[in-house]
């Protein structure tokens, strides 16, 4: 029951920080959301426009003109254009939150799979309690290095439940603005639910099938408008049939 | 005793199998049809069946082919064994790997590949059926699977074969022009937005003047391939509600 506890108490303060870190997403996605018509796909190598504008991600300047890198949205603003793309891989970045699996233990410390490139390390000196082969941690990346080796730190364990893997870049659509997704799955499921960056999602009591369900289709349908309002009337509908 | 020449485009312009000399064959994309890939892609062009995964950007292994400065692209292109009449070995033979060769140095042109170091980007073709330009058909499929994936890319890479047969020429060869005595044929892959040309490979002797025409045509084409690539991965997303 302790764990339980631990465990809710962990998401107040993983929330709050994802929460900061989404902000920056949303604030983006926002005005792209609004007039929804315009929203536009765009493939690599796509002229965006021949204005001058500040970068943002998955965008490239040649010869005077701003051109995508990836496939994905167009999020536009006066002085201010980037691509959120609709797939990739996860790349560490400071002040994420992850969740990993360990795979392999050495003399001093643990392997952990983030989903990223290479497992990451973790020192045994820098956590007490012993862990073993395929726990499901959380952790902090503190530092990334330029071959995009993340440190990580604050590593906590849980305890039983599932691990569901979505692709990273929909992760943002899985807590959605201000958390509002990860309450509408919380509550209508009763799940212990943590996500993390990397595109790891931990599942625990509850409805738990529903939860799945219901993150996978957040995944297919991330693209898509109203999101929030669908899944609520997903969970809602579905609610004892998966019991 | 002469035998009667070959006629491979005939008064109306029209080629043996009814199209015109700067006309592709028919091309058909779809995108993400193997699930546990990164990226894929299956693409028809005329009577040639390609598929094509990405998978990665992931750790390379033996450790020692990493590059710490930018991602390596590992490109398989293989003809399956009933893709030709005659059964082809399907021990990887000189052809396999020079196209292999040949076709990730094409992709490096095109990926933003410093954004992952130490990394690999693995990339398979398979080639089901063929009738002449596999290498191009292949290429073409690779890219559209490398956006899949969601790699950062300058552009996409399209192509097209351009050459000659019959004293004409023509883009997008069959086999039947290409066994035409006199027929020139080359592969030509460009990154269409900067006209950027990232292959070029040529059987046959042309003169400087023709080849100059033959390129005009053979970018023109490749524009066109570009379309339906575009639209083959704007088409995933959109539809379904």
């Amino acid at each position: 029951m302790d764990k339980a506890i631990e465990v809710k108490s962990m998401h107040a303060v993983h929330a709050g920080k994802e929460a900061e870190k989404e902000e920056e997403f949303n604030a983006e996605s926002s005005q792209s959301e609004l007039n929804e018509k315009e929203k536009k796909i765009v493939v690599p190598g796509e002229l965006l426009t021949d204005k001058k504008k500040r970068l943002g991600e998955h965008v490239y300047l040649r010869e005077g003109k701003i051109f995508s890198d990836s496939l994905g949205f167009v999020s536009e603003s006066e002085a201010f254009i980037s691509v959120v793309p609709l797939q990739g891989v996860y790349t560490p970045r400071a002040g994420d939150v992850v969740v990993g699996i360990i795979s392999d233990e050495k003399h001093n410390g643990y392997l952990v799979d983030i989903n990223s490139f290479y497992a990451n390390f973790i020192l045994k000196s820098s956590r007490g309690p012993v862990l073993k082969l395929n726990a499901v941690v959380s952790a902090k990346v503190f530092k990334v290095s330029e071959l995009n080796e993340a440190d990580l730190g604050q590593v906590r364990q849980f305890y039983g439940g599932e691990i569901l893997r979505v692709s990273p870049v929909k992760v943002p659509r899985i807590i959605g603005k201000n958390n509002s997704m990860l309450e509408v799955l919380r509550n209508g499921t009763n799940s212990n639910i943590m996500v993390g960056r990397n595109g790891y999602v931990w599942i625990k009591d509850g409805n738990a099938a529903l939860a799945v369900k219901a993150i996978k289709k957040i995944e297919m349908e991330a693209h898509l408008s109203n999101l929030t309002n669908r899944i609520n009337d997903f969970l809602i509908e579905n609610k004892e049939v998966n019991k | 005793m002469k035998e009667k020449e070959a006629e491979y485009v005939n008064r109306e312009g029209k080629r043996l199998d009814g199209r015109k000399v700067n006309e592709l064959r028919a091309i058909k994309i779809e995108v993400g049809v193997i699930p546990s890939a990164a990226g894929s892609c299956y693409l028809e062009w005329g009577y040639n069946k390609v598929i094509a995964a990405v998978q990665g950007p992931r750790e390379v292994l033996p450790r020692h082919m990493a590059d710490p400065y930018k991602a390596i692209i590992r490109y398989t292109y293989r003809m399956a064994t009933f893709s030709v009449s005659e059964r082809k070995n399907p021990k990887p033979g000189k052809r396999d790997i020079e196209i292999s060769m040949v076709s990730a140095k094409a992709l490096e042109k095109a990926a933003f590949l410093e954004k992952f170091p130490n990394t690999a980007i693995d990339v398979f073709v398979q080639v089901l059926d063929s009738n002449a330009g596999t290498r191009i058909a292949a290429l073409t499929a690779a890219s559209v699977a490398m956006a899949d994936a969601g790699i950062p890319m300058k552009d996409l890479v399209s192509g097209t074969a351009v050459g000659r047969a019959g004293g004409k020429l023509m883009i997008d060869l069959t086999k039947e022009e290409e066994d035409a005595p006199d027929a020139v044929d080359a592969a030509l892959a460009i990154l269409p937005n900067s006209e950027e040309i990232v292959l070029l490979q040529m059987d046959g002797i042309i003169s400087p003047k023709e080849w100059r025409e033959a390129l005009k045509m053979g970018i023109e084409g490749s524009k066109k391939v570009y379309e339906f690539q575009k639209e083959a991965l704007k088409k995933k997303y959109s539809g379904d509600k």
